[in-house]
């Protein structure tokens, strides 16, 4: 009885199937964000983002070419690869 | 002086003289040699080849899964020198951290990932398998085999280094990568000749293109040198277009002709078109690459010269380059027709890998078409066409060595790992994105190539914006390889843990299986087979009748 307890345990706690309306929230958590930062900038017009206009000038000058747009989706790639041997190589 | 005729003729009797040895051996020394190769692959290598599994086929799937990852970075190298030529300064940022490299620099180091990284090390992983399975045994050491991939990786990792700094610190890092390179491939050639020395049954061609592809590049260097070619220009390109025509042209024909048999389920469709396809290789230079034989020359660390050929050599060159046009049409269209079997279609376009071949044999006659006009000009030193060398070897690169060579990769790789690729759909969508990618994107680059030279031509002083505007559209469309190629990895990688085992693989390619078929005139098993039915589908015969018909009454 244990023995399958525990296993019951551990498919209950990871989540063995993927409802479809998860992506639904995570497309309304996006979208909500979204919302939020353009709500900002109307109700507090002129004022720069509280943070991200602090790290943005950091980037002034490195990020300045289109090519960076692609490279980086090709680290996303290089990333996903890597985060693709890792979870599959542990998940069993 | 004419430099072709008599460096081909010593590569002819140096082939000659290896088959020779390969069918009869070396008499009393057999036993001695082979025991002593054994010795060299396994034992002296010491604890390293404990490091390593010698389980069957993980050689194979190793070499294959490496050189999946060097199509991905291939592809970002050529990706970002193909940006650079329309925008120069836009990786400037990164000269903070010691590194400018321009567009020259990231296509040659793309071209190395790509051909010795991603195509190389995905036509000898696929040989590895298929050449044990032709002979009817096992290969002689997966444990070396699998250990070297470790040593080319490392090379084809260096020979990239040296396309962006040629000489780090007094030494050559080229020839450097080249020497490891050269370590890995006696090894892979020893063992493959060990495995068809213990062969149980004659080896069908396929397997002897695959093993003339091996020795055919050691030897193609071995004649020059003997011939005394290898300082003068001519000597130069043809070492380059030798190896082109033997370990690339001859590995990717032997692994892709099996693949396309075994994949489809078809009988090669003619065993004389594979026979041509070997002999007129072996014979005949294959004009496909580049002009500029600068790679050959800087692996082998040789003093570069101009290509000033003698009348002699401009005719042999270009009647021994036109004649490569029979091993090419020989082989693609065997391998298309035995795609599709006694049909109009290919049956099976699910299966992974089959789209790739089919695209790359497509490919193949207009790009070996389109190199001999470029390489008979550039061999007369006329260099009229020299401006779309760089981006036709690039087409050639792209739209045929690396489809069939990785299509041959995805139908082996299940073969030797037991498990199919995770996705068929992903793998389609990756396929599109790769073929699309890289047609579509040098054919733009192309175009811009042509508008550069009629302005040139003209002595127009200001540049086209329509150029800059179609390298950009180029590389932007090019980036769909990048795309393809990163979906190809994370498919195959996923595919081993979780992909679908062959030995619970289902007869039909669908899910939609008919519970009846109607039989309505005299069929194959194969054709009843092919349109979905499986075991319990019931044939269900239709009686048909001569008498004429009337019209249907309303």
């Amino acid at each position: 009885m244990s023995d399958q307890g525990s296993s019951q345990i551990t498919e209950f706690i990871q989540g063995e199937k993927e409802p479809q309306s998860s992506s639904v929230v995570l497309a309304l958590g996006v979208v909500a964000s979204l919302s939020f930062l353009l709500l900002y900038g109307i109700l507090y017009p002129g004022r720069e983002m509280p943070v991200v206009s602090e790290l943005l000038p950091m980037f002034e000058g490195v990020f300045d070419s289109g090519i960076w747009f692609f490279l980086l989706g090709a680290m996303l790639g290089i990333f996903a690869i890597i985060g693709t041997i890792l979870t599959e190589a542990t998940s069993e | 002086m004419s430099e072709i005729i008599p460096t081909l003729a010593i590569f002819w009797l140096l082939m000659v003289v290896s088959f020779i040895l390969m069918k009869r051996g070396l008499s009393i020394f057999n036993d001695v040699a082979k025991g002593m190769v054994m010795f060299m692959l396994e034992k002296a290598l010491g604890p390293a080849i404990d490091f390593v599994q010698g389980k069957p086929g993980s050689a194979s799937r190793t070499w294959i899964m490496h050189g999946m990852i060097w199509a991905m970075l291939a592809s970002i190298l050529t990706f970002a020198g193909l940006w650079l030529s329309h925008d120069s300064t836009a990786l400037h940022s990164l000269g903070a951290w010691g590194y400018s490299p321009d567009s020259h620099e990231l296509m040659y180091a793309g071209r190395f990932a790509a051909l010795f990284g991603a195509v190389g090390m995905m036509v000898i992983g696929a040989g590895l398998h298929v050449v044990p399975t032709l002979s009817g045994t096992n290969l002689a050491s997966e444990s070396n085999a699998t250990l070297v991939s470790g040593l080319w990786t490392l090379s084809v990792l260096i020979l990239v280094i040296g396309a962006h700094a040629k000489e780090i610190l007094g030494v050559d890092i080229i020839v450097l990568g080249t020497a490891l390179q050269i370590l890995a491939m006696t090894a892979i050639i020893l063992n493959q000749l060990l495995t068809i020395s213990n062969a149980t049954r004659p080896i069908a061609i396929p397997g002897w293109l695959i093993i003339f592809g091996l020795i055919g590049n050691p030897l193609a260097v071995v004649s020059v040198f003997l011939s005394g070619a290898y300082g003068t220009g001519v000597g130069q390109w043809l070492v380059y277009h030798m190896i082109g025509g033997t370990f690339f042209f001859c590995g990717i024909a032997g692994v892709s002709l099996y693949a396309s048999s075994m994949g489809s389920g078809n009988p090669l469709w003619s065993r004389t078109l594979v026979g041509f396809t070997l002999f007129g290789a072996l014979i005949s230079i294959n004009p496909m690459g580049s002009t500029d034989p600068s790679m050959a020359v800087d692996m082998l660390g040789l003093e570069a010269s101009e290509i000033s050929s003698s009348t002699q050599d401009h005719i042999s060159g270009s009647f021994l380059m036109a004649l490569a046009m029979i091993p090419v049409i020989a082989y693609s269209s065997n391998l298309l027709v035995t795609l599709r079997g006694t049909d109009a279609f290919v049956e099976n376009a699910d299966s992974p890998g089959i789209a790739e071949m089919n695209m790359g044999a497509w490919m193949l006659i207009p790009i070996a078409i389109g190199s001999l006009f470029v390489q008979t000009d550039a061999l007369g030193g006329a260099g009229e066409l020299s401006g779309i060398s760089q981006t036709l070897d690039l087409l050639s690169l792209w739209a045929v060595l690396m489809p069939l060579s990785l299509g041959t990769a995805l139908y082996v790789f299940p073969q030797v790992s037991g498990r199919k690729v995770l996705s068929v759909s992903r793998s389609r969508a990756a396929f599109w994105l790769m073929s699309g990618g890289a047609v579509a994107g040098l054919t733009f680059t192309i175009m811009a190539d042509l508008n550069d030279m009629a302005l040139i031509e003209s002595l127009a002083e200001n540049p086209s914006s329509i150029t800059e505007e179609l390298r950009i559209l180029g590389s932007v469309t090019f980036y769909g390889t990048v795309l393809g190629s990163i979906f190809h990895c994370t498919n195959l990688i996923s595919g081993q843990f979780r992909g679908e085992k062959l030995s619970e693989e289902v007869e039909s390619s669908t899910s939609l299986s008919p519970h009846t078929y109607e039989l309505t005139s005299s069929t194959s098993v194969r054709r009843i087979l092919a349109s979905g039915a499986t075991l319990d589908t019931e044939v269900i015969p239709v009686s048909q009748s001569e008498e004429a018909g009337s019209a249907t009454e309303l």
